[in-house]
């Protein structure tokens, strides 16, 4: 059922620019909180990066573990944005107005946490130069092109790009509006960062113009993100499992499911914390719930593609790490934990209309299906380079070390910072898009009953 | 026609709509007359050439490589064209509504290919001795499995199609006299319009075309894991069968769109399948051609940048040997030409634009399949370790070209039958439209408002 509100243009803005204008005390709090976590990971970095490499557990076989985990789980986080807003802005569907900006803004600080994930990595940062950019050319040494260690750094930047232009060009009506609520030092930055937007004809077409074209431009380097970074995997022979030609779209669909449930959790968090029952409804919800029952579907297909062609061989190194992968204590248990929380729970629930329309509910499986997808990405990386070696005698095993442990927890906590920030100088949800939705919702009289309608956008 | 949409026909009242669609299914023009005639002359030269092919008998699969490509192909082509009904339908784009009923009707063609797979059931060896997706299960696994698949993707494409045509069936019973009324009568099975009737159909409906869905993906899966995979030794491709299943889905719309196009231009049904229809899918188009790359890129990459041996030989056998010419040909068909023309809006916006995109598409992917299912065919030895020598290209002989023109024309004939039984256009969902859409005054702007029912 749609739960249509009537707004007036006053309350729009009056209710979504509390975030920015109004200042409450859960909010401090939290920025005190995630501020502490993310304080506790700067240290364990900085303690890292003066102590060596030698703090964390990563060690020969396994040099890849919970860095570079949470290094695609981010990547994966920063999809929901392009698949909110670009797709359903080009497919013009309505629903899509009180989700975009968090998903794009979303989208932005995730990457930008993913990027610090192979620097920390190196474990000295500096060195990363020598990885990705060309030096000392009068000795003929130059970046290896031909690795997607290379390639990863180019489409993560250009993602990054994109994605900051998107928000930034959504934002420009608001910023206006903020502009003509405030006074002083702030009003003047508000007035610089909105380019001058008076709401001219000839600006709203411009700006609509820039958000076609840049959801159209957006949608391929968002495709190749996931990608390359699935061939850092793919295309190497040496480790039994990522060897797999389906690994590009499974990971991007992956990084799609992960995303959008990512979404959902913090569209109800702003429900709750900012009170905007009006404009974050349980239809919102029910349609997000759809959207994810054939995104999780299509990456159950990719997986079960992905292990049936991992073991359709019946290599005896490949069938050895499977069984370690599915069948083994403790890879077992996080294998199981995986699948039931990336799958098998959230979507038979997500099934029910009730559930889908239950904001606590979609919350909770929500959460459930970014701990799957965690762990789903922590059991291709690190089974597969316990086992790279041949001989049994070099195979080798991983414990996340409190320094990693903490460094990761501190991610969440910067995403949840930087959004935290982002809430009180920009609006969550956009003001011009409540506004035009407000101005496109009709009613119809179909026979007996009056049934919601939209004007058509051509 | 105006601002894109089907003016016309949605000026007209509902009755004229229902007499003008069913005025055109009674009609046995004398063009219909002449079209079937021709479909099943070529069909019958089709049933000449598969006789001369039983003659081989089923020891040489090679030379049922041209027979497993047309099957496949029309699997890939028409069997997938229900799609085109379903995934709007499940997103309720109106846009389906006049065409709905045209891709639903290729459900009987997949009847037609059902008789056509048996063949191949005697030409797939046992799995033992070899690596299958079976693993150590019964030796018959694929034989039992391939066949219940397509069957169920059958039953479903039929079912979809009759509970889908229940409302129009007793449009028709209400229309005609005599022993028409009796057989629409009896394929209406008492449908009168009660709310609960509206309340089942659009349940079935839905329900069938979300298990049509998977079905479809399910046994494109199988018939690539058994037919092509499981008789190249050394091929372990996880995404080709998702890439079939891909292909399946842009030429359904390829075949619709050329549908729709014929539709148009020779059936007098340019009231109700307008530019709307045709801009729509060639969106879709754009889409399904760019993943078409994307998934082939996909798995070529794993292959060509991982110089393992094996793996060399496969894209040798598939790519870059024998068959290149093949390949080179789907590239440009299915890639290169819907990416350079339908990246325009003038061409996507346009009724030619999109149907000649479609035509490209659909003999591309005809290439693609000999490709595939030819190649896996001209393996000899299924339960090697790996694919050591790559055999030559095997080109057709007369029979395989009869078996192709026959297949392709039995397949137009059953399509063009059925147009006699079912109306080719939905006489309820272009109704119900008609209700849920006014044109108004917006400002200066005259726009449509569309009802958003439950």
């Amino acid at each position: 059922m749609q739960q249509r509100v009537s707004l007036e243009d006053r309350q729009i803005n009056r209710d979504l620019l509390r975030g920015v204008l109004e200042h409450p005390l859960w909010w401090f709090a939290l920025v005190g909180f995630v501020g502490l976590v993310l304080l506790a990971g700067v240290i364990s970095t900085g303690y890292m990066i003066t102590k060596g490499i030698g703090v964390t557990g990563l060690n020969r076989p396994v040099m890849w573990g919970f860095f570079i985990t949470n290094f695609v789980f981010w990547v994966g986080i920063s999809h929901a944005g392009v698949m909110i807003s670009a797709i359903l802005r080009l497919t013009q569907a309505e629903w899509r107005r009180p989700v975009t900006r968090a998903a794009e803004v979303l989208t932005v600080f995730a990457l930008m946490t993913a990027a610090l994930h192979p620097v920390i990595h190196t474990g000295r940062p500096w060195r990363l130069l020598y990885w990705a950019f060309p030096y000392d050319f009068s000795r003929g040494i130059f970046v290896n092109v031909r690795s997607p260690l290379i390639w990863d750094p180019s489409a993560i930047f250009t993602y990054l790009t994109g994605s900051s232009l998107f928000v930034f060009v959504a934002l420009l009506p608001d910023l206006a509006v903020l502009r003509d609520r405030t006074t002083g030092i702030v009003h003047h930055v508000y007035s610089v960062l909105c380019l001058g937007w008076r709401g001219t004809p000839k600006q709203w077409k411009l700006q609509t113009v820039a958000g076609i074209l840049l959801s159209a431009l957006i949608l391929p380097v968002f495709v190749s993100v996931h990608s390359i970074v699935s061939w850092d995997f793919a295309v190497a022979t040496s480790v039994e499992a990522w060897h797999s030609t389906i690994f590009a779209p499974y990971f991007v669909i992956g990084a799609v499911h992960s995303g959008v449930s990512a979404v959902v959790t913090m569209m109800a968090l702003m429900r709750w914390l900012w009170k905007w029952d009006k404009y974050i409804r349980p239809e919102h919800f029910d349609a997000l719930g759809r959207l994810l029952i054939v995104v999780s579907t299509t990456w159950f297909f990719f997986f079960f593609l992905e292990v049936l062609f991992g073991i359709y061989g019946q290599e005896s190194p490949e069938i050895a790490l499977r069984e370690m992968q599915i069948f083994q204590w403790p890879w077992s248990m996080l294998f199981i934990i995986f699948l039931l929380t990336a799958y098998f729970i959230p979507v038979p629930l997500w099934l029910f209309p009730k559930v889908r329309r239950s904001i606590t509910l979609m919350f909770w499986t929500s959460i459930l299906v970014n701990i799957g997808m965690w762990l789903e990405r922590f059991l291709i990386i690190v089974p597969g380079l316990a086992r790279k070696q041949p001989l049994t005698f070099s195979w080798g095993t991983y414990h996340p070390s409190i320094i990693e442990i903490l460094i990761v927890a501190a991610s969440f906590a910067l995403v949840a910072f930087l959004l935290l920030i982002f809430s009180k100088v920009f609006p969550l949800i956009p003001l011009f898009e409540q506004k035009e939705g407000q101005l496109f919702a009709k009613e119809l009289r179909v026979g007996r009953k009056k049934v919601p309608a939209v004007i058509r956008e051509e | 026609m105006h601002n894109g949409h089907n003016g016309e026909a949605l000026a007209a009242s509902p009755e004229e709509v229902t007499q003008d669609i069913l005025r055109k299914h009674r009609e046995f023009t004398p063009r219909f007359k002449a079209l079937v005639a021709v479909l099943a002359v070529l069909f019958l030269l089709g049933v000449v050439g598969f006789i001369i092919r039983l003659q081989d008998g089923f020891e040489h699969r090679v030379k049922w490589g041209y027979y497993a490509a047309v099957v496949v192909y029309l699997l890939t082509t028409a069997q997938a064209a229900p799609m085109v009904a379903i995934a709007p339908r499940l997103a309720k784009a109106n846009w389906r509504r006049p065409v709905s009923r045209a891709a639903e009707m290729f459900g009987v063609v997949g009847l037609f290919n059902l008789l056509l797979f048996i063949p191949l059931l005697f030409l797939l060896p046992s799995t033992e001795g070899r690596r299958t997706i079976w693993f150590d299960g019964p030796s018959m696994s694929p034989h039992i499995w391939d066949t219940l698949a397509m069957v169920f993707l059958v039953l479903c494409g039929l079912a979809m199609l009759w509970a889908g045509s229940l409302p129009d069936m007793a449009a028709a019973r209400d229309h005609s006299s005599g022993r028409r009324q009796g057989l629409f009568a009896k394929l209406a099975m008492g449908w009168r319009g009660t709310d609960l009737q509206w309340f089942l159909i659009r349940h079935r409906i839905g329900a069938l075309a979300s298990l049509y869905f998977m079905f479809l993906v399910f046994t494109h899966f199988l018939i690539a894991s058994d037919f092509v995979l499981g008789l190249v030794p050394g091929w372990k491709d996880s995404i080709f069968p998702a890439f079939q299943a891909l292909s399946a889905l842009q030429s359904s719309i390829a075949t619709m769109l050329v549908t729709m196009f014929v539709l148009r231009k020779w059936c007098g049904y340019e009231r109700y399948i307008g530019l709307e229809q045709f801009w729509a899918l060639s969106k879709l188009l754009l889409a399904t051609s760019l993943l078409w790359f994307y998934f082939w890129w996909s798995g070529f990459i794993i292959f060509w940048y991982g110089r393992q041996p094996v793996e060399q030989n496969v894209i040798s056998l598939i790519i870059s040997g024998p068959y290149l010419p093949i390949f080179f040909t789907t590239f440009i068909l299915n890639f290169i030409i819907p990416l350079v023309l339908l990246i325009w809006n003038a061409v996507r916006r346009s009724i030619l634009g999109p149907t000649v995109v479609g035509c490209s598409i659909l003999v591309g992917t005809f290439f693609d399949r000999i490709r595939l299912y030819v190649s896996a065919f001209s393996i000899e030895d299924v339960t090697a370790h790996a694919l050591t020598v790559v055999p030559p290209a095997h080109t057709p002989d007369i029979a395989d070209i009869l078996i192709i023109i026959g297949a392709l024309s039995g397949a137009g004939l059953s399509y063009a039958l059925a147009t006699k039984v079912f109306p080719v256009v939905n006489i309820w969902e272009i109704k119900e439209y008609m209700l849920l859409r006014v044109q108004a005054a917006f400002h200066r702007m005259e726009v449509t408002i569309l009802a958003k029912p439950e």
